[in-house]
């Protein structure tokens, strides 16, 4: 079976095709630069045979959308992280120290 | 208290009026608590200094917020030198041997049970999603130090390519392998942690 027909085709079909790792670096990749015309049909012909790629492109958008929440989770308004007390304290010191030896 | 233009600065009252907001905006970028702490140190010590150079065109936190934010950069690229984060060899490839089969003629497919499980990676509910935010920040703590950096200024910062590149001395084509691979272990780290 190693060398039959479906073992022939995958192998000619590995030459011809980009792998997941390139496919999934272009997935990447689109999100900064623009694909140029033979890097957009490799990876339209690949995710139209690879539903995990298809996946992972489905994934990197929400990673996206993920990380302005993320960003705008941590604005003012909805602070989730505090300064702590003791930091707090030893910064306004230090700013104490400083204006004083000004 | 410098008196400016529009603006004045009341140093005295910076960390009350600006500590929470300044770590906040470190610890977001930096995901080091204490890190964080010492940058905001930094950030109001630097801007005493430099106070007489206020001119006011700016309100007091913005002007702060660009100072921290140089500071940040500045450890960004402290992290990016250090010799325990430099950045490899085989790091410079797409190819991922933690993720992709390297025998012929798989190679570059997914490793079983390393490639995308679920179509959606989002929470559903409100309450779901301060827990999802919890996750993405232990996740980008789990980035190397260098992919962190890289990873932090272009989603965070949404700083431009060439900026980046420019900052972190590196060239298009490494950025591009680093967000690559930030995004990869980011998904990753989302998917195992958030979904199972």
């Amino acid at each position: 079976m190693a060398n039959g027909p479906g073992h022939r085709m995958m192998v000619f079909m590995s030459k011809r095709m980009i792998a997941c790792d390139e496919a999934s670096f272009l997935i990447s990749f689109r999100e900064d630069q623009r694909l140029s015309f033979k890097q957009w049909w490799q990876l339209k012909m690949h995710l139209l045979s690879c539903h995990l790629c298809r996946k992972y492109a489905h994934q990197m958008g929400e990673l996206n959308h993920s990380m302005n929440i993320y960003r705008d989770h941590c604005s003012d308004e909805k602070c989730t992280h505090h300064l702590a007390p003791e930091a707090g304290s030893r910064i306004g010191k230090e700013i104490s120290r400083e204006l004083n030896a000004k | 208290m410098s008196e400016t233009n529009d603006h004045i600065l009341d140093p005295k009252h910076w960390v009350e009026k600006y500590g929470d907001y300044l770590f906040n905006y470190a610890v977001v970028r930096v995901n080091d608590a204490s890190k964080a702490e010492d940058l905001v140190q930094e950030t109001f010590l630097a801007g005493l200094k430099a106070s007489d150079r206020f001119r006011g065109e700016s309100a007091e936190r913005t002007w702060l917020t660009s100072i921290l934010r140089r500071k940040i950069i500045d450890s960004y690229r402290k992290k990016y030198s250090s010799r325990e984060s430099s950045f490899g060899e085989n790091e410079q490839t797409v190819f991922d041997a933690d993720f992709y089969r390297s025998e012929e003629p798989f190679r570059g497919h997914w490793l079983e049970g390393r490639g995308p499980n679920s179509y959606s990676l989002l929470p559903e509910g409100e309450l779901e999603q301060a827990e999802f935010m919890e996750f993405i920040k232990l996740c980008m703590e789990g980035l190397k130090p260098q992919l962190a950096a890289a990873f932090s200024m272009k989603m965070i910062d949404e700083e431009d390519s060439e900026t980046i590149c420019k900052e972190l001395g590196i060239t298009p084509s490494n950025l591009w392998v680093m967000l690559h691979r930030a995004r990869l272990k980011m998904r990753d780290c989302l998917e195992k942690k958030w979904l199972q």
